[in-house]
């Protein structure tokens, strides 16, 4: 009994462990923290909406990818990264998808129909030129094939039915600096709406020189020190972004020194309906917590882009969080939210008088965030797969049957699918091999009266 | 019904009471076996009569041809479950009791359990059903309840042929504090695997959050590391080798 108690023990306390971490290799890096929270409030006045958002974040991003002279040279750093960034230099971010009831399962699944197989960054996915983005399942003629994108004409009666999904962004460093959001979609792709966007790219291929440069009068030198920006030394008081206000045209003649940084996003006003997500003004990152406003027109006037917001009417809404110098799939994602417009939901947007501004009196709607790992809308409606396959096909909603820390634990475990069935069946195997060993023991140690005597 | 009676030889005197007593176990077990498969005839029978005409017929990726409805294995765990229960709690009450009741009582485990334990292959059998093995070894939960379930089942076949072979003599001197030692941590796998099972079909209890608390989250796969699945076969093995030694000393 001692043997088999004590093996119990043991399992009990070694069990789950050996095979998940990180794995660059794979593209597998599974966050330290697996849930986060997000605060949100909405207000209108009839012609504007606003959304504010607040979030937990240990160290703020204030770049994203940078310019860095050596020995001669520009060099890229930062930007894209698996998992975190250590040098902190990718930005975060908050971004908000938004239907009215157009988009097939979105508010029943959010984010999820969106994931599509073989999208950048997933595993075993190769490396291509092009980001292969979140797109929705109905653009394609095999919704689990990115390539099977349909024709544009039907592409175009999709759009004119609604079915997309408007996109709101708010990034750190490359639109919150000159109180922007960046408004953009999702539907055969993630991508911007038309227009020009918060930010291009300070970079001359032609030179393989930077476009722009700071202006010393205004920022104090031509350029940051590599170990200002990555030490976290450069902050809301300083000259850190290149706009129109803070840069002068690159002057490859001044002196430059080795660690001498420029950022390599030159941020200019949005245009046409890209434009159309703005800040009130700047967020400011404060005591542990970014806290971001956006504004948008209730009504664009782009409904090929934009969804509409009207009085009494209801929406589906899903976020994501970019923290702790994150980008790409390391998100944290919510499942999809309910926002009512004088109409009851899970979140209601107060209506203000026109003209007037939000007091933000309103309570707080507390959602919580979670990394969502490797899990692909093909997996989910595969019953191969998903044994709950049939509940999707029934239209049962996610928060029916998950709650997020299970979808957070879900989506990690899903990164090793593999090499966890394969162990959970030898795990099997030995432990019905303890059982039989204890019941083989037992039966010839066991004594009836008559051999005791 | 005539008694043999008994001989002057006791030799044979007692040949006949082993044979009589073979007899009366196999008539026994025909009639078990006989009901049995009169239950699972009527059970497979209802499964396969049950309404697939409800609501609205919707088409899925990769569905089975063939699948019985989950209400079937919920509905049948419930006699394992209560079957076994009742073999612990009389295990309970004798282990700390010599009273008329409780040596009464004894006489009703062995029987209980291996109609749990019969109740139980049939249960397991059911489950397997309900999901494509690929899908259901794909959730975390599903590989929990599984596991859990494999684990019962078999613990209570041991405890089954334990009770059958020694019935009484489970309860003889340290024996007993073997036995409940033994019965109380089959009744634990069971309450874990019900409620696994309860966790799967969307109402989880305080059992799955306490197993938490004591650290297992339940959707997360238990799985062992590959050193420790070494120290379990050799664990097996070395309980096995145990008890042939303590059995030949004895014999």
């Amino acid at each position: 009994m001692a043997i088999f108690s004590g093996l119990l023990v043991l399992g009990w306390v070694t069990h789950g462990t050996g095979i998940v971490k990180d794995d660059p290799e794979r593209n597998i890096v599974i966050p330290d923290e697996l849930m986060s929270e997000l605060q949100v409030k909405a207000a209108y006045d009839g012609e504007k909406i606003w959304f504010r958002y607040r979030w937990p974040v240990d160290r703020p991003s204030l770049f994203n990818d940078v310019l860095v002279y050596q020995d001669g040279e520009w060099e890229t750093r930062g930007g894209e990264a698996l998992g975190p960034n250590p040098d902190f230099l990718t930005e975060d971010r908050v971004a908000m998808m938004i239907d009215d009831g157009s988009v097939p399962l979105f508010g029943r699944y959010g984010g999820y129909i969106t994931i599509g197989d073989g999208l950048t960054t997933f595993t075993g996915v190769p490396e291509t030129e092009e980001e292969r983005t979140k797109y929705l399942p109905s653009t394609r003629t095999d919704p689990n094939d990115f390539e099977a994108l349909k024709p544009e004409s039907d592409l175009e009666m999709l759009r004119a039915a609604g079915q997309f999904i408007d996109l709101w962004q708010w990034r750190s460093s490359r639109s919150n600096p000159i109180g922007l959001g960046d408004d953009g979609f999702v539907a055969e792709e993630r991508g911007g709406d038309a227009g020009t966007g918060p930010y291009t790219t300070n970079w001359d291929s032609a030179t393989e020189q930077p476009l722009y440069m700071f202006d010393p009068d205004v920022a104090g030198s031509a350029a940051l020190s590599i170990d200002a920006v990555t030490g976290g030394d450069v902050g809301f008081n300083d000259i850190y972004y290149l706009s129109a206000d803070t840069a002068l045209p690159f002057d490859p003649t001044l002196a430059w020194k080795n660690g001498d940084t420029i950022p390599r996003r030159y941020l200019r006003p949005a245009t046409g309906s890209r434009g159309d997500v703005v800040e009130p003004s700047v967020a400011r990152w404060r005591n542990g917590f970014w806290d971001v406003t956006l504004e948008r027109a209730m009504d664009t006037g782009n409904p090929l882009d934009d969804k509409i917001f009207r009085d009494g009417a209801s929406y589906d809404l899903a976020f994501a969080v970019f923290r702790n110098a994150s980008t790409m799939r390391w998100h944290y994602v919510t499942l999809p939210v309910s926002l009512g417009l004088e109409q009851p939901a899970q979140m209601v947007a107060e209506r203000i008088e026109p003209g007037t501004e939000p007091d933000w009196t309103q309570p707080w709607t507390e959602i919580k965030t979670f990394y969502p790992g490797q899990v692909t809308w093909g997996r989910l409606t595969d019953a191969r797969q998903h044994p709950g396959a049939d509940r999707i096909a029934q239209r049962v909603p996610v928060a029916v049957r998950h709650t997020e820390e299970q979808l957070a634990l879900y989506g990690v475990q899903m990164e090793f699918a593999e090499e966890i069935r394969r162990q959970w069946i030898w795990t099997l195997i030995a432990s019905l091999s303890l059982i039989v060993g204890l019941g083989i023991n037992v039966n010839l140690l066991m004594r009836r009266r008559e051999d005791a005597i | 019904m005539t008694r043999p009676v008994a001989t002057h030889n006791p030799i044979t005197s007692a040949g006949k009471e082993d044979d009589m007593k073979r007899s009366e176990v196999a008539r026994r077990g025909r009639r078990i076996g006989l009901t049995s498969a009169g239950i699972l005839v009527a059970a497979t029978g209802a499964a396969l009569a049950h309404g697939a005409d409800g609501g609205v017929a919707v088409a899925v990726e990769g569905a089975p041809s063939w699948s019985l409805s989950p209400v079937y294995h919920i509905l049948v765990a419930h006699f394992p479950v209560g079957l076994w229960m009742t073999a612990y709690l009389f295990i309970l009450i004798r282990s700390f009791s010599d009273s008329k009741f409780a040596v009464r009582v004894q006489n009703a485990i062995w029987p209980v359990a291996a109609l749990g334990t019969l109740a139980g292959f049939v249960t397991y059998g059911l489950g397997l059903t309900i999901y494509p093995w690929s899908a259901i070894t794909e959730s975390p939960l599903g590989r929990n309840h599984i596991m859990l379930a494999t684990w019962t089942l078999s613990y209570w076949t041991v405890m089954s042929v334990l009770g059958y072979r020694f019935r009484r003599h489970l309860f003889v001197g340290a024996q007993r504090w073997i036995t409940f030692t033994l019965a109380t941590i089959g009744a634990i796998v069971i309450t874990i695997t019900g409620t696994l099972g309860g966790s799967l079909t969307g109402t989880p209890s305080l059992v799955t959050k306490s197993l938490s608390w004591i650290g297992w989250n339940v959707y997360m796969t238990f799985y062992l590391p590959t050193w420790m699945l070494a120290v379990y076969v050799a664990g097996a093995l070395l309980l096995i080798a145990i008890g042939i030694i303590g059995w030949k000393r004895r014999v």
